[in-house]
């Protein structure tokens, strides 16, 4: 379908400006960005975005059409350095290791990455235009309240646990058990070893031709 | 032809004389114009929003560029492409309807819109602007309603610059049988009611899907435009040819 990643892509303009919105670092940022045009290409699968930055959000764009000259940087990138890029790697090292191939504003890829991964998105005062300064207030204080106890819950249920499995019903070997036990297993497999060395020296005692008698013997 | 069906042309179905049909097809607008964002969400289910989205992707909009919406109505391509453009270009927001124009500004003024967009009362037959002075125009379901498509599609060819692109959004025919039989129950019966209780203007919607069924077809447009000067000139069917996207270059 024709309109289908024209769909896609609207919804991802709108999700990304609404959430641009709601960040109280987004203004400043995009106001520096304002006018700069980026265009991706991802290498695998072959798709090419254009991202076009006004004072509030972005536009973002089909850039299959559009002339590397109509824009103020270019990348090129594969998936898993688009991965690599998001999870914080520098953009320098992954230039020298040839992974990454940008063209004209450098710098634009960093504030993109700053406006678009430093995201701080300020959901109380969204809060309070639904429900106003007080009553948004007190929701997000018991939301951040419950999330508190939520997290420290789980601590002690694992605590409880591990406790329980390890020390109470002995389910499973605790650390210091197990460090016992694999010194017994070393202790072991030492004198394993040693006895198998015995064996084999008086295996090959036994298999080795008997030693030449005295020469009385052979007479005899 | 005779002198006196020269002197007439259709309005929706009817046959009105052609100096009506401008004063005929403001009074539409003019009925409309308050409720017309929420009527074509309405009626295409939100739909228009993503062929106005190909549109701006097609028009290959840069900054410093030129722009002119003709029968932009509330200004919907104007607002992107007021963006795109940047403080160096210009968008010129063209409509005949001065109740469209005054809700297409006020609708850009509460989005911030302003420096680099103008608001201009013109008829798409004579364009008030110099020969080559824009490096894009479109014309987003505007043209049908236009008396003289061909004086229309002339004027706009002479304004272009040469490169520059004229792309007309369009309805136009649906190229499934099952679609168009569908399509027709729907703007038939159903637009006029929706009409009739949103707008509380059944009439205009009528007139709509009826001017619809009048409006040249694909190739028959890809022609016209051929004719007016324009070159290279494709079209592309969104949602199975209920609507379509002309594009042409002048060279």
């Amino acid at each position: 379908m024709l309109i289908t990643p024209t769909l896609l892509l609207a919804g991802c303009e709108r999700t990304l400006n609404a959430l641009l919105a709601r960040d109280p670092a987004a203004p400043a940022r995009l106001a520096a960005l304002a006018g700069s045009r980026l265009l991706v290409r991802l290498e695998k699968p072959h798709l090419a975005l254009l991202l076009c930055y006004h004072a509030t959000g972005v536009d973002l764009q089909h850039g299959d059409e559009v002339e590397e000259t109509d824009v103020d940087a270019v990348v090129e990138l594969t998936p898993e350095t688009l991965s690599e890029w998001l999870s914080g790697a520098s953009i320098e090292r992954l230039m020298f290791d040839g992974k990454l191939a940008v063209r004209g504003r450098i710098h634009l890829l960093e504030a993109t990455r700053d406006l678009l991964f430093d995201l701080d998105i300020d959901w109380e005062s969204e809060l309070a235009r639904w429900l106003g300064d007080m009553p948004a207030h007190s929701l997000a204080e018991g939301i951040r309240r419950a999330a508190r106890w939520g997290l420290r819950a789980k601590d002690e249920l694992l605590q409880d646990v591990s406790e329980y499995v390890f020390e109470e019903a002995r389910l499973l070997p605790g650390r210091q058990q197990r460090d016992v036990l694999r010194d017994h297993l070393t202790e072991l497999e030492i004198a394993t070893d040693r006895l198998e060395a015995r064996l084999n020296r008086l295996h090959k005692r036994l298999t080795q031709p008997a030693e030449p008698s005295t020469p009385k013997e052979q007479r005899g | 032809m005779s002198p006196t069906e020269k002197r007439t042309t259709h309005f929706g179905y009817q046959e009105v004389p052609v100096d009506e049909k401008a004063s005929r097809v403001a009074d539409v607008f003019h009925s409309v114009a308050a409720r017309y964002d929420v009527m074509n969400d309405l009626m295409s289910m939100g739909i228009h929003r993503v062929w106005k989205r190909l549109t701006i992707e097609r028009a290959g909009v840069r900054p410093g560029h030129h722009v002119l919406d003709i029968a932009g109505g509330t200004g919907d391509l104007t607002l992107k492409f007021s963006r795109l453009v940047g403080p160096r270009g210009k968008v010129v927001l063209a409509d005949i309807n001065a109740s469209m124009l005054r809700v297409g500004r006020d609708k850009l003024m509460d989005n911030g819109v302003g420096g680099n967009v103008e608001y201009v009362q013109a008829n798409a037959e004579c364009l008030p602007f110099p020969d080559n002075s824009f490096d894009c125009i479109t014309i987003a379901f505007g043209l049908r309603n236009v008396t003289d498509k061909d004086a229309a599609l002339r004027s706009m060819a002479r304004v272009l610059k040469p490169g520059g692109r004229l792309l007309v959004l369009e309805f136009s025919k649906p190229n499934n049988p099952l679609l168009s039989k569908a399509y027709d129950e729907y703007s038939f019966r159903l637009l006029p009611k929706m009409g009739e209780l949103v707008a509380g203007d059944g009439e205009s919607y009528r007139y709509l899907a009826e001017s619809i069924r009048m409006h040249p077809d694909q190739e028959t447009l890809k022609g016209m435009m051929e004719a007016a000067g324009l070159e290279r000139v494709e079209y592309t069917n969104l949602t199975g040819g209920i609507v379509a996207l002309h594009r042409g270059i002048k060279l």
